[in-house]
């Protein structure tokens, strides 16, 4: 008894070659899908939008990791669009970057028919990416009643990462990255990067960055400060400036490195792990890319309860995150109705409190129609929480995503990779 | 191709036309031509991923975590497997960590083995370790201690139920005719017993270290930073910011495959040579 059927080697190649040849012919033709879908609707009349959405489907892909998030999500957003508008949301997890390559996956598979996935989490290099690879549907965000309330004077809002989202990506909260540590270890946590290097001397071993998202952005806030603030990097990316921004933070970082949590020599795989590491009391600080999530974390009880905030002096990095369509969207309809209610005031005030999400509006919320302004001025200030004012004078802006990739690319190479 | 052939052929293709298809994407997708930021025919991402040390540097560190675990997981299964292969309720316990997935098993070692784990609390409450700096770093560790350790938990069962297996299929009579021309026990092991196991299961254990070349989840909760094991590598660089370069994620993916498949044909080359094994 053989396993393999005796045949000629030509022919079990032949036949694989048939096989290869019939599932890539899928892919070859590349033609433009109906990009133009949700840009058509976005000419129509809203009402005749939202009755075309009315028992339909969206699917939207997100990040999945943070339970209090997908609460918001599936406990409170998808019975609202299915109880107001007849329309079913569905969450799956799928990180920005893994949206590109799943999208061109689908685009080079399936040619012009629609795709999954109706609505994406986006912001910043993956925005970028997206547009790069003509992935997104638009315009369309201006179409959205409730596009009217958001606080079109912010900076941070109407630039992502410097690019501008007009159109193609419609904002849906805005965070500002803050260190987190516990008030009883660390009754004086620094406030300045010179204070902070002085306190990683003084305390070998306690300190470290993870080295996904958050990490990179601790690092990226780090070379505005050392490298003569934000100003000099902003307005597109230059390679000059670009190098003697992280020679500033690299020697920065070489001179502390010794004193970080295992020398150095390794790096927390991502801020859960950090997380893990400080309410296991191996290291003593922590960050997060929002500066709430110090609230939302003690109340889930992943973090001490004596854990607060602390911004550096030197500013720290705050952006907005969007929801985008894909090119290949198979509801846009359903997408935009759920755009729209997710900038809606009720919507956005309920994520915004700290034992829901603590994601901050994107809303100009003095200008919101009466009970509104009132109604999120008491979202209760928790302990831990940074006072409003406080955030908006340390927030500083994202700069082009191309520093965010080349700084990302050197660290592993440099920094990362001669870990002794 | 007579007709009779192609009936089996066609299942045979059938079952392996999604790996087929797999690798032949992997291949245009290395060459630059499929796959995010794919534009033109180059060999730029080929050379960027051999060219580069962190490549060979995961390369060696998977290879070496890989071998030792499964050097572990083998001798640890062929050890038990000859003192249960009589024991119904040893057996079972044996081969309990194969129903266990990879994840939890990675889990149970992080909240055992790392420096504010179980096993730290336990030597603190004894008074050995005042803090957790001073416990042994065994997570995200230069020398993947506690990666080698659950990677040969979970391939040890995986060994001991082929070893069993294999056991129970050996002719005994030639045991019994050795010790009656006067061999001791240790003689007959070593030249009866372990050449007829070694023969039954090698097949197996090659498979082990193959599979855990490619493991990722135990990696991505284990490994640490620098060296990036190959799983954790190839996914940083299928979701690397920079689009031009995903493309060396789908390089380092078919150098795994070729070592894997290396080894396997070393192995096939290897057991073709031994004696009255028929293929």
């Amino acid at each position: 008894m053989h396993l393999f059927p005796r045949v000629g080697r030509g022919g079990l190649l032949r036949a694989a070659a048939a096989v290869v040849a019939l599932a890539l012919a899928g892919g070859a033709c590349r033609e433009n899908p109906r990009a133009a879908s949700a840009q058509e609707l976005a000419e129509g009349p809203w009402s005749t939008l939202v009755a075309q959405a009315r028992g339909t489907t969206v699917i939207w892909r997100m990040w999945r990791g943070d339970p209090a998030i997908n609460a918001y999500v599936d406990k409170w957003v998808a019975p609202r669009m299915q109880e107001q508008f007849g329309v079913e949301v569905q969450a799956v997890d799928s990180q920005g970057p893994e949206m590109v390559n799943t999208l061109v996956t689908e685009r080079e598979a399936r040619g012009g028919t629609a795709g999954t996935t109706s609505l994406l989490w986006i912001n910043g290099e993956t925005f970028a990416q997206l547009q790069q690879e003509h992935l997104l549907a638009g315009p369309w965000t201006m179409r959205l009643p409730n596009a009217a309330l958001v606080d079109a004077a912010s900076p941070i809002i109407t630039r992502d990462f410097e690019q501008d989202p007009t159109g193609y990506e419609s904002p849906w909260g805005m965070v500002q990255f803050a260190l987190i540590y516990d008030v009883e270890r660390t009754p004086n946590p620094p406030t300045t990067i010179p204070a902070l290097a002085a306190w990683i001397r003084a305390h070998p071993g306690r300190f470290t960055h993870d080295q996904s998202f958050t990490g990179l952005t601790f690092l990226k806030g780090l070379m505005y400060g050392l490298g003569g603030g934000v100003e000099r990097f902003q307005h597109g990316f230059d390679e000059a400036r670009y190098v003697q921004g992280r020679d500033a933070l690299f020697s920065w970082l070489q001179s502390v490195r010794p004193y970080f949590w295992r020398e150095g020599t390794t790096y927390p795989p991502d801020v859960a792990a950090m997380h893990r590491l400080f309410a296991n009391g191996e290291i003593d600080f922590t960050m997060s890319n929002n500066q709430n999530e110090v609230v939302t974390k003690v109340r889930q009880g992943i973090l001490p309860p004596t854990s607060r905030a602390v911004l550096l002096d030197e500013g720290t990095i705050a952006n907005a995150h969007y929801v985008g369509v894909p090119f290949n969207a198979p509801n846009p309809a359903g997408a935009m109705v759920l755009a729209n209610f997710l900038l809606s005031p009720e919507a956005q005030l309920e994520k915004q409190r700290g034992e829901v999400w603590g994601d901050g509006t994107v809303l100009n919320v003095p200008a919101l129609p009466e009970p509104w302004p009132a109604r999120f001025a008491d979202v209760a200030t928790d302990a831990a929480a940074l006072p409003y004012d406080v955030l908006a004078a340390h927030a500083r802006p994202e700069v082009h995503p191309q520093y965010h990739t080349h700084l990302l690319d050197d660290w592993r190479r440099v920094m990362r990779a001669d870990a002794r | 191709m007579t007709r009779r052939n192609v009936a089996p052929l066609a299942a045979v293709l059938l079952i392996a036309s999604p790996v087929i298809v797999g690798v032949a994407y992997t291949i245009l997708a290395a060459l630059g031509l499929r796959g995010a930021g794919a534009s033109e025919l180059t060999v730029r991402h080929v050379a960027a991923a051999l060219g580069g040390w962190d490549t060979w540097r995961g390369v060696g560190w998977t290879l070496a975590t890989a071998a030792v675990a499964t050097a572990v997981a083998a001798a640890a299964a062929f050890t038990v497997a000859l003192r249960v292969q009589q024991s119904p309720l040893g057996r079972l316990l044996a081969v309990l960590p194969l129903a266990v997935p990879h994840v939890a098993a990675a889990l149970a070692a992080l909240l055992l083995l790392s420096q504010s784990g179980w096993v730290s609390r336990l030597t603190h409450a004894a008074g050995l370790t005042p803090t957790p700096a001073d416990f042994p770093a065994l997570v995200y560790d230069r020398f993947g201690v506690s990666l080698v350790l659950a990677f040969a938990w979970k391939e040890f069962a995986y060994l001991v139920l082929t070893a069993v297996a294999v056991l129970g299929t050996l002719d005994r009579a030639s045991d019994e005719v050795a010790r009656t021309l006067g061999a001791s026990a240790r003689q007959v092991f070593w030249r009866i017993t372990w050449p007829q196991l070694w023969r039954g299961t090698s097949p197996a254990v090659i498979a082990a270290f193959a599979f855990l070349i490619g493991q990722y989840e135990m990696p991505a909760l284990l490994a640490p930073s620098t060296p990036t094991a190959l799983p954790l590598l190839i996914y940083e660089r299928s979701v690397d910011p920079n689009l031009l370069r995903r493309g060396e994620a789908y390089v380092v993916a078919l150098l795994a495959l070729t070592l894997c498949a290396g080894l396997i044909a070393a192995h096939g080359i290897w057991r073709r040579r031994l004696p009255g094994v028929t293929r």
